[in-house]
């Protein structure tokens, strides 16, 4: 392991991966990324891999447009199949209060061009054979979202990054952070410290303790989100399905599976991700409400990960006051895969002091001290 | 030519329950009650089920005890149903998939009525035993011997696990049932369960272990919950597959799944059989299949010398079978199902020696190259695992009592390693006294003294060595842990 770099990225999720490589593309190469277990281990690895650009903020809508577009030319940039598909996003409405934000949301992305559009239960069912239509009032429908798969992303990243002559440490833990003066000054590992001026905290759930390290408390909730996945059965339908009524999301995987989730208001905060039998019961019985032909399909596996929510469900980017060379990836609230393409080349922009092509002032650490934040409504 | 069904056998006798009719692919066939729908259909002579999704290869049944899914079919309507474990009934309509198996239409009459199978409760107990072969009865005779209510559940329509297939007698002491074949043990030892504490619980399948040891249970299209204060996993194993070319074709059985067909619903497998492994259950299966008149033309054996015990090898030898050590199968021939294999010689790192193969006719590969712990359950809880080659690969880190490092969860038997069925029913002893005993039961530790000594009297000897060492190196994880 090297003894000092121009900068060390902490956490081997899609973040620090992508990050690392768009660094290097852009001539950075003295880069380390330190990842406490293997590629993808943490929230990366466990999320749902969906890519939806209907956002009801500005901010989130822009970076996954962005996304969605840079999604398109991974395979080719960094020549691995990643499983990108677009079999769109259906979001669906059963209250005259859904339909009247919808209605705001649909406005403002049309306004920024995105495709998407009002349809109604029948055209739901059909793009979403089986689905139990009962109640909608009318869906939201965007087909260029999609889905991706999130270890092939991040191993894509991490190849690429490698290639250009980025060094990777995985089952290299952080132990410690050291400042000198203010600033950066190095970080300290289970195996040996690198000094450093830079130090890029995309650690996901725990970011919250590596910025402890340095005396920055990040207003991030980890909490526990879990995902079942059945077997596989031919593929049927190829959009991610969302209602936020009932907090659950689903879609068909390629390979056929189909993989669920459901944010429970219940859980507390904390970093526990093991499974739990409350989560297959009361996904059991909501995903059999909405699609009644799965009930003779079994469940194969189940997951948990982390979501590092933040109060305005909006990612913390850029750097914070108080310590010079910090940089902060995380908070990405449930959402990080599908922004990742943009967000680390926005980051990478910034760090190397490129004025950046979509302002992220906005996201800054800081805008929790003024109070003026306005959350994102559509976060599962 | 003898016939598929079986009427005469040296040990066995088999009470065919009523004929009943099923159809497969919309072809009307007949079976018997009792049977699985794999058994009807071998009995049938469909050996091809269906096609695989992606290259459309032949599919057959594999390990037939519903650890591997080869056997996938839509039953009913209903699809990717195990039929290797699915019980026979009347009018049953059994069909190849498409692909990988569709949804069944949306029925509107019952569509938007639903849940209706899905049954919102949890149970409770003091003791949950998963799988009901030897370690998990023998777990349950101690249990509630112990006065701890327990409740065993399988997800087999009978109790038994891979006991109900053994016709060989036993060796050890009497404790150890020996001269006592394994299907006689059964039967003891369901007697030695105090029925007012146990409830088995059958055709109930556990998909979930959780850290806090609730367990989720799908009993007959049913999901509920138990929560036990003390788990012991009694699982068992899965058969291991070799890869050679055309390794898919049916024919390729496992070890386990000709013992089942033979054993359990009298047919025999096929007319000529290669059998690939001269350990234990090679030489075993090969004589059960003597007994049954099938033809064994010979058992190959990687490794230079015979695994399992010599008195079986001397056996089948004098019944003039060959045993080829140093021998390996390269190649199975055949277009729908296995038609022939080739054997060759290996050097002494394993790989086949050029002009050595050999062509041999038989219609049945069975493979007895070993078996893998089932502990995926205990992986789910957190229970940490290490992986042990004399064990059989990946299992979980337990201390001497067979508790993982998650307090309150046990295992036994092959789920703990590899062994087979004496050390299994003293392992599930073991587990079900010290489990019982955690839970503040009055213990008899004279008991658990004698079954110590037991185990380590069966693990004494050449042949109980690769378990000896295998258990050595456990004893080292679980220090590792904190054990
Ligand atoms: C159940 C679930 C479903 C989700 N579904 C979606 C979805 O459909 N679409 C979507 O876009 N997003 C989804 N998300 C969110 C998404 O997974 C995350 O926002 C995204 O993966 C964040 O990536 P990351 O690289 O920032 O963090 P992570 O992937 O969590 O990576 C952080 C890494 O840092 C490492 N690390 C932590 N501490 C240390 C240390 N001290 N030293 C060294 N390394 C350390 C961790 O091991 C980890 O690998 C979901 C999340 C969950 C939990
Ligand atoms: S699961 Fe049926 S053959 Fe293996």
């Amino acid at each position: 392991m090297k003894r000092r770099a121009d900068a060390v990225i902490i956490g081997g999720g899609v973040s620090g991966c992508g990050l690392a490589y768009c660094l290097a593309k852009r001539g950075f190469k003295d880069v380390v990324v330190l990842e406490r277990e293997y590629l993808a281990s943490g929230a990366t690895g466990r999320c749902g891999g969906g890519i939806r650009q209907q956002w009801s903020t500005e901010e989130n809508t822009k970076l996954a447009m962005e996304s969605v577009r840079l999604f398109g030319q991974l395979d080719e940039e960094l020549e691995y199949e990643t499983e990108f598909e677009q079999g769109g996003y259906l979001i669906l409405a059963y209250t005259d209060q859904e339909v009247e934000q919808y209605k705001k949301n649909v406005a403002m992305q049309q306004k920024l061009g995105l495709d998407v559009r009002f349809i109604d239960p029948k055209e739901a069912r059909e793009i979403a054979p089986h689905l139990n239509t009962e109640g909608v009032l009318c869906a939201t429908y965007c087909p260029s979202d999609g889905s991706a798969n999130p270890f092939y992303v991040t191993q894509a990243y991490a190849e690429a990054a490698k290639c250009l002559g980025v060094q990777i440490e995985l089952y290299t833990p952080v132990t410690n952070i050291e400042k000198r003066g203010g600033r950066i000054a190095s970080v300290v590992t289970s195996r040996g410290k690198i000094e450093t001026p830079l130090i890029v905290n995309a650690a996901g759930g725990d970011s919250v303790s590596l910025a402890k390290m340095v005396g920055v408390e990040l207003p991030i909730v980890p909490t526990r989100h879990e995902i079942m996945v059945t077997e596989q059965v031919e593929p049927f339908f190829t959009t991610m399905v969302i209602s936020f009524k009932h907090g659950v999301y689903f879609r068909q995987e390629k390979r056929g599976g189909i993989l669920m989730g459901y944010g429970d208001p219940d859980e507390r905060p904390g970093f526990d991700i093991t499974s739990s039998m409350k989560f297959l019961r009361t996904m059991s019985r909501k995903i059999l409400n909405l699609m009644p032909a799965l009930h003779r399909v079994k469940v194969v596996r189940q997951w948990g990960g982390l979501y590092d929510t933040t109060p305005d469900a909006l990612p913390i980017l850029g750097p914070v006051d108080g310590v010079e060379g910090f940089i902060q990836i995380n908070g990405f609230s449930g959402h990080g895969f599908m922004l990742a393409p943009k967000v680390v080349d926005l980051l990478a922009q910034l760090i190397t002091g490129e004025e950046l092509d979509l302002p992220i002032d906005r996201l800054h650490m800081d805008r929790f001290l003024t109070g003026e934040i306005s959350r994102d409504l559509s976060v599962v | 030519m003898a016939e598929i069904r079986l009427t005469e056998h040296p040990i066995l006798q088999f009470k065919r329950g009523r004929k009943i009719s099923f159809t497969f692919n919309g072809k009307k066939l007949d079976g018997h009650e009792g049977e699985t729908v794999a058994a009807a259909l071998h009995a049938a002579g469909v050996t091809t089920y269906r096609r695989s999704p992606q290259l459309h290869r032949p599919r057959g049944f594999f390990c037939a005890i519903g650890k591997c899914s080869s056997c996938l079919m839509t039953v009913d309507g209903v699809p990717n149903v195990r039929i290797c474990i699915t019980p026979l009934r009347e009018g049953m309509k059994v069909c190849s998939p498409k692909g990988k198996g569709q949804l069944p239409e949306d029925d509107p009459a019952t569509i938007w009525t639903w849940p209706g199978q899905y049954v919102d409760k949890i149970l409770e107990t003091e003791v949950a035993i998963i799988g009901a072969g030897p370690a998990g009865l023998s777990a349950a005779v101690e249990t509630t011997r112990m006065g701890a209510e327990t409740v065993v559940f399988d997800e087999n329509d009978g109790i038994g696990g891979q006991l109900i297939k053994q016709t060989h007698m036993f060796f050890g002491s009497k404790e150890q049932h020996a001269k006592v074949r394994g299907i006689d043990i059964v039967p003891l030892l369901l007697e030695q369960i105090d029925d007012s504490r146990a409830q088995i619980m059958l055709e109930a399948t556990a998909i979930g272990l959780y850290a806090d040891k609730t367990l989720g249970v799908v009993r007959r299209q049913e999901l509920f919950g138990l929560r036990a204060q003390k788990i012991i996993m009694a699982s068992g194993a899965s058969e291991n597959m070799l890869a050679f070319e055309h390794c898919d074709l049916p024919g390729v059985y496992g070890a386990g799944a000709v013992q089942t067909l033979m054993n359990v619903y009298g047919l025999i497998p096929g007319r000529r059989v290669l059998m690939v492994g001269a350990g234990n259950i090679g030489l075993i299966v090969s004589y059960q299949l003597l007994q049954a008149g099938v033809e064994v033309v010979e058992v190959i054996e990687a490794a230079p010398y015979i695994g399992g015990y010599h008195v079986h090898a001397a056996k089948i030898r004098r019944a003039g079978v060959p045993i080829h050590t140093c021998h390996t199968i390269t190649k199975a021939s055949g277009q729908e199902k296995v038609e022939g294999a080739v054997v060759a010689q290996v050097d002494s790192h394993w790989q086949p020696i050029p002009n050595t193969q050999r062509e041999l006719a038989v219609d049945v590969i069975c493979l007895a190259v070993g078996l893998s712990p089932t502990a995926e359950l205990l992986f789910q809880a957190g229970c940490q695992s290490c992986y042990i080659p004399e064990l059989g690969g990946h299992v979980a880190v337990h201390d001497e009592n067979l508790e993982t490092t998650v307090k309150g969860i046990y295992v036994a038997g092959d789920a703990s390693g590899i062994e087979e069925a004496s050390t299994a029913m003293l392992e599930g002893r073991l587990a079900g006294l010290c489990a019982a005993e955690s839970l503040g039961k009055k213990a008899i530790s004279e008991r658990k003294e004698e079954i110590l000594s037991q185990l380590k009297e069966l693990r004494t000897g050449p042949f109980g060595e690769k378990a000896r060492k295998g258990k050595e190196m456990m004893r080292q994880e679980a220090c590792r842990y904190g054990l």
